[in-house]
């Protein structure tokens, strides 16, 4: 009421003029607005450009997700698509069962942290070595570990086997987790080289004064350098636990009888069991086709289950991870 | 006085190969010893697998590889057009993506947390399934139809929509490939001083000129480390056909020395790209330390 008298008032005396009322006035006003604000607009562009990337990084993610929790009729219908009516808690029960999810996830869990440990402690030795101790053949040496990353695990894969079949090691998990405890295994040269990169990047003042004072170089790393290295093993923790858990293709060839198999691998014999009894029962008809759709829910629960502890650790620590690896200076 | 032998540099050599000691006994027993042996298979026949016992056949099982084996090579020319493919786009993104996440956004945090999630899930057997599920296929349809609407694609001719939805189809495999190396990238990205762009930016240079006369130089090594990480990523990727045949040959199979044979086959040619990639790398690496 006050506002529109004010207008009245101002049009009267002339102040402003009937063409601020206009259409063409309000887009002129608009464009003058991106001209000025022309980062906002970039901005918003910018944000939309996350957002699809970020929904084509997130989309399997939902979709296990939902597919996991539908109920047979939700996955019938076709108009429930992302959200399902109830959370049907059977699909993981089945998967639960199924993949013998506890014992499994010990095993898994225990291999991971051993391997995970050993890789920490062989890994940062090794690399402190090779960054502030000198000795003749450093970099010959060095360049054996960037070739260790190089050589793919197919090659050496079968001397090993033979190797690790006459120590009689299969079919346990030392071939998985004795390596590690030696700066080798899966993917130990890549840490080496992370945890050197980490090494060189530090200040030597510290070590040089507790020199001074008398310590010895092993109490040097341990006491001084290690405390102060937590980014890089918080780095290694987390890459090292995912690439462990997730790993296939050692356990497959080392582990030959299910009794010893690892959660990943038992996952595969889920999925193919699943199918084989599809085929064998149904043969294809539409009947097949509900089947494999009900199984495509339990098949998502037991995904999701196998990868949960890795999300539930991700999600802890990905705040520290990420300014961790922003700061190890990897790239140096 | 006569001097001591033991010197203070031979203290610090012997305190280094004690350091690297568990390497050295590792690497020995776990690398070099089986790398060699896997020549030597290469070249041998399992006589007698009680006790591994081999006899020397020289280049049979490469010849069989090449000559009689009708699966190896058109593997083998997959993998390798797939990983040159991969590369330049992995890269590219990647670095696009690092450049978009290094702007000062809201809910930065969120976003790169979002990026990296595809290393926790997919570096494993498991996306392998969800890929085998027809998972990626959704994520594509859709990722489809919101970079290039229909109607635009109705109006081109057939072999631009092919190549087009080719490439739409490895988008999405790119993107979940690339969460390390944005990674990578961010942190070669914050480590470049802003006092650079602020010079840059007083004589008037544009956001563009900035990226390619500061930017690119300065993240140069970082390309090179990312572009060398991408390709033995590739290489060892579970989805290749190679690295699965390997296995499936060898332990399936029972041909020790057939798949000792094409791994090395597979790891020259790794070996030759990388070295290629490095080579050229170094030329074109712009260098802090040469000013």
């Amino acid at each position: 009421m006050n506002k529109a008298e004010n207008v009245m008032n101002k049009l009267e005396r002339g102040l402003i003029s009937t063409y601020q009322f206009t259409f063409r006035y309000v887009i002129e006003k608009i464009i003058d607005f991106i001209r000025r604000k022309r980062y906002i607009v970039y901005n918003i562009a910018v944000y939309i450009l996350l957002l699809e990337f970020a929904y084509v990084f997130l989309y399997p993610f939902l979709y296990l997700l939902i597919t996991a929790m539908k109920s047979p009729t939700d996955l019938l219908d076709m108009t429930v698509r992302w959200i399902p009516r109830e959370i049907y808690w059977e699909n993981f029960k089945v998967a639960f069962a199924g993949l013998n999810y506890w014992t499994y996830f010990q095993k898994s869990l225990l291999v991971t942290l051993l391997c995970v440990l050993g890789h920490i402690i062989s890994c940062s030795l090794v690399a402190y070595g090779f960054a502030r101790c000198r000795f003749p053949g450093r970099n010959a040496l060095f360049m054996i570990v960037m070739l260790t990353i190089i050589v793919p695990a197919q090659v050496i894969i079968v001397p090993l086997f033979m190797q690790y079949s006459t120590y009689g090691w299969l079919n346990t998990y030392l071939p998985l987790i004795v390596p590690t405890f030696f700066g080798m295994g899966l993917r130990g040269g890549l840490f080496i080289f992370l945890f050197r990169q980490f090494f060189i990047g530090l200040p030597t003042e510290l070590e040089d004064s507790a020199r001074i004072d008398g310590c010895s170089t092993f109490r040097i790393f341990w006491n001084i350098v290690l405390p102060i290295s937590k980014t890089a093993i918080l780095v290694c923790t987390v890459l090292g636990t995912v690439w462990h858990w997730n790993d296939y293709y050692e356990p497959a060839v080392y582990l030959t009888r299910p009794k010893n198999w690892l959660l990943p691998m038992n996952l595969t014999n889920m999925y193919a069991t699943l199918r084989m009894i599809e085929g064998e029962e149904f043969g294809i008809s539409e009947v097949d086709q509900l089947n494999q759709m009900y199984n495509t829910a339990t098949l998502m629960a037991g995904t999701l289950l196998v990868i949960l502890p890795l999300i539930i650790m991700y999600l802890f620590s990905q705040r520290r991870f990420m300014e961790s690896i922003e700061r190890t200076g990897l790239v140096g | 006085m006569k001097k001591s032998w033991w010197t203070m540099r031979r203290k610090q050599a012997l305190e280094g190969y004690l350091f690297i000691l568990p390497w050295i006994i590792g690497v020995s027993a776990f690398f070099l010893y089986p790398l060699f042996k896997s020549i030597r298979l290469s070249f041998s026949k399992i006589t007698k697998f009680a006790g591994w016992e081999m006899e020397w056949v020289g280049f049979d099982n490469y010849i069989r590889a090449f000559v009689w084996d009708i699966n190896f090579l058109p593997m083998f020319f997959e993998t390798v057009q797939k990983t040159l493919l991969y590369l330049p786009l992995i890269n590219i993104f990647a670095l696009f993506l690092a450049i978009l996440l290094n702007k000062k956004i809201k809910a930065r945090g969120l976003f790169r947390m979002v990026y990296f999630m595809p290393v926790i899930l997919g570096s494993g057997h498991v996306m392998t399934q969800l890929v085998g599920e027809g998972v990626v296929q959704g994520a594509i349809d859709v990722e489809r139809g919101v970079a290039i609407p229909r109607e635009i694609l109705m109006y081109m001719g057939p072999t631009i929509v092919r190549t087009v939805q080719n490439f739409m189809n490895n988008l999405a495999l790119i993107l979940w490939k690339s969460g390390v190396q944005i990674v990578l990238y961010i942190s070669g990205l914050q480590g470049i001083s802003s006092s650079l762009y602020e010079a840059a930016r007083c004589d008037g240079a544009s956001e563009w000129e900035m990226f390619w006369k500061i930017t690119l130089p300065m993240i140069s090594p970082v390309i090179l480390l990312s572009l060398i990480y991408t390709l033995i990523d590739l290489f060892a990727d579970v989805s290749n056909p190679i690295v699965d045949y390997v296995r499936t040959t060898a332990f399936t199979n029972r041909q020790y020395e057939y798949g000792a044979a094409i791994g090395w086959i597979y790891f020259a040619f790794i070996f030759l790209i990388v070295m290629v990639v490095f080579m050229a790398g170094r030329r074109y690496v712009h260098d802090a330390s040469a000013r």
